[in-house]
């Protein structure tokens, strides 16, 4: 039995169904990611397990308890909220007491887990100052520590570092991780940023329209994506979508890429999904990672599938750690990751070599993963 | 001449045209000034003249002798009708009413605003803009209800009398006029609040609803002790209009030892035996306008700090 487990949860505004049908479950001491664009539910589905919204149909239980009618203090869980949610009245320490004092806390102890908590995120020197007198990344170590200081069952981030500028972004995501390994807690983290979803996460759940798209591994998720949303959502720059055909010739299936003015690339698919010789001559979308398209030299070794083709480059971005190039296929931008000393021009031909073992293929017409 | 026009030139041509808007704009500003202090100056002066001098001098000039003696008299002895105590007992009376008042309508709005925004129920906009309404009824249409409804409580307070030994107020002036305001200002005070919480963090609330804090602990915590200036521009706004009624103070506590200062300054400047006494009514003016006049000075800035964050977000 999972630690934390949604089962059939639904949640109506009037006819509108915002969340269709949730489940998901996560271990105990999991770092389970709701991602999805902007309304897809992943933050409303959060507020449902904090007890902030009442859901309409489910089940949310925690440790094996029912907890979705019990209000959010009873519900042993913590929060940290999208704007840090700092009380502007109280000081840093009043701030990280307060719940305790609600919940009728000696004096004397409440100070003592303020000073670890304080120890544990630094922020000792911090204690007596109020809210306005502290920097973006201190709030969100404050934010932490009122969570921390409680030393809940579950802990629940909504776009915690979404205020918080790039680079001090990468440093607390770092800081969660750590803080993550080092306390063992259960976690649900809602974030819209597929790059923190992909490094925190134990568990993804991607979402889209108030349904969970694909739940699994980060793992999972990015290899082997269920639909195109999915393919298309996870992963930066975003996966290759390029209108194909697949072709038949005698022992085996071959995928067709239209280029402009020039010969069509066939690419020659061993192995090729079982699913894919129904679609024998018809159209299917061809998927393929800008990592598994790259240069002759840079491509794995020991690939067994890889298949190279000339390719017309008609943008080169050179991004210092690597260089993308920008090439047409399928009536598409393509683009296509290689090394960053790829010696490359712009408006020439030169060999991509195509990673067909991480290829995947979808069904234009229902948008699934063709298995 | 050239027919680009040098950037020095242009810049100077700048300075001159700022400098003479600046002109204009404060010279008109100063005049409005001038145009509405001048009463308060006048009034002040004659105030600490002496009749003499009031009646042989300039108006506008300052007092040759400055004396007292007017706002002792109108604070201790001029008198109101045909008791002649000074002003002193009716403005305690009008402390006695504005306090409550400002305080019990204030809290109460500031509740309204945060059911409203925070915790809202079906139907939340239908009663904020019934409340808004009760803005924009005028104080006439309202008198001839409540002197029902107040003579009914006082009723019911002779009833209490009888059964209990003890009134609870009820029937008594004072305590009418507090319910009066209360019920009038309720409707301004929400709106202010309301607006104020719009604006404020939902997150803070839902923090402290996982914090554990109770419906009230969250509002005295978390809600007032963020709600500064929304409060003086509500203690502000209320205690003024309060003060300055006459005409609920005139109709239902219009007579005897219960007037407040308004009712009373009124029966003072319209005493018609021998000399009008003009720096003595000045006096009681002064006094009367004092209150107001102090709680703009020292809380003015919030009030239009408050009114501003109002205007931006609501």
């Amino acid at each position: 039995m999972a630690f934390l487990e949604i089962d059939g949860l639904k949640k109506r505004f009037g006819n509108v169904e915002i969340l269709k049908g949730i489940n998901v479950e996560l271990e105990k001491g999991g770092f389970l990611v709701l991602v999805g664009p902007s309304g897809c539910g992943k933050s409303t589905l959060l507020n449902t397990i904090a007890g902030l919204e009442q859901i309409t149909e489910g089940e949310i239980r925690v440790d094996g308890r029912a907890i979705n009618d019990l209000h959010p203090s009873k519900r042993d869980i913590a929060m940290v909220f999208q704007s840090y949610a700092l009380y502007p009245n109280m000081t840093v320490a009043g701030n990280i007491a307060f719940g305790m004092e609600m919940r009728g806390v000696p004096a004397a102890e409440r100070q003592a887990a303020i000073d670890k908590v304080a120890k544990v995120l630094q922020i000792g020197h911090l204690l007596n100052r109020k809210p306005s007198q502290l920097s973006g990344g201190q709030r969100q170590r404050v934010a932490m520590g009122r969570a921390l200081v409680r030393d809940p069952k579950l802990f629940l981030f909504d776009e915690p570092l979404s205020n918080l500028d790039a680079k001090l972004r990468v440093d607390m995501r770092i800081e969660i991780k750590r803080l993550h390994a080092t306390t063992g807690t259960t976690i649900v983290y809602v974030t819209h940023d597929q790059i923190e979803a992909m490094t925190l996460a134990t568990k993804i759940a991607v979402m889209r329209d108030g349904e969970v798209q694909q739940f699994g591994t980060p793992a999972e998720i990015y290899n082997n994506p269920t639909n195109i949303f999915v393919a298309d959502f996870m992963g930066s720059p975003a996966m290759n979508l390029i209108p194909a055909k697949i072709d038949g010739n005698g022992n085996g299936l071959s995928v067709v890429l239209d280029r402009e003015a020039r010969q069509p690339i066939v690419l020659p698919i061993p192995g090729a999904p079982t699913g894919l010789a129904a679609f024998k001559d018809k159209s299917v979308i061809f998927g393929v990672r800008p990592e598994a398209l790259t240069d002759p030299e840079g491509a794995e070794r020991n690939g067994s599938n890889i298949a190279t083709a000339d390719c017309h480059i008609e943008v080169v971005e050179p991004a210092g750690s690597d260089t993308f190039a920008v090439t047409n296929l399928g009536g598409k931008g393509v683009v296509a990751r290689l090394r960053a000393d790829a010696r490359i021009q712009p408006g020439t031909s030169t060999p991509l070599a195509f990673n067909l073992s991480k290829a995947v293929f979808f069904d234009p017409a229902t948008e699934k993963r063709i298995l | 001449m050239s027919a680009v026009a040098s950037p020095a030139r242009q810049a100077a041509s700048g300075v001159r045209a700022r400098t003479l808007n600046r002109i204009v704009i404060y010279g008109l500003l100063a005049l409005f000034a001038i145009f509405y202090l001048m009463p308060l100056f006048v009034m002040l002066v004659t105030s600490f003249k002496t009749m003499d001098e009031i009646q042989n001098g300039n108006m506008l000039s300052l007092p040759h002798a400055p004396t007292f003696a007017p706002w002792i008299k109108a604070w201790s002895e001029v008198c109101s009708g045909l008791t002649c105590v000074g002003m002193k007992g009716y403005f305690w009376n009008s402390i006695k009413m504005v306090v409550p008042a400002v305080l019990i309508s204030t809290l109460l709005g500031a509740l309204n605003g945060y059911v409203l925004t925070k915790w809202r129920f079906r139907g939340h906009t239908l009663v904020f803009a019934m409340m808004l309404f009760a803005c924009f009824i005028p104080f006439q249409s309202v008198l001839l209800p409540m002197a029902t409804i107040l003579g009914s409580l006082g009723r019911f307070g002779v009833t209490l009398q009888n059964a209990t030994g003890f009134n609870f107020g009820l029937g008594n002036s004072t305590v009418n006029l507090v319910f009066v305001h209360v019920v009038y200002g309720l409707g301004f005070t929400t709106l202010f609040f309301r607006n104020y919480y719009e604006a404020f963090p939902t997150e803070l609330v839902k923090a402290a609803q996982v914090d554990g804090a109770s419906f009230f602990q969250i509002f005295r915590r978390i809600m007032l002790p963020n709600s500064l200036p929304i409060i003086v521009v509500t203690v502000i706004y209320q205690f003024t209009n309060i003060w300055n009624d006459f005409l609920f103070a005139s109709a239902y506590a219009g007579s005897g030892d219960v007037m407040p200062m308004t009712v009373a300054l009124n029966n003072v400047v319209n005493t018609s035996t021998g000399v009008v006494e003009y720096n003595v009514n000045m006096a009681a003016a002064m006094i009367a306008a004092l209150p107001t006049l102090i709680v703009y000075v020292v809380a003015g800035r919030y009030f239009v700090r408050g009114l501003m964050a109002g205007a931006v977000k609501g």
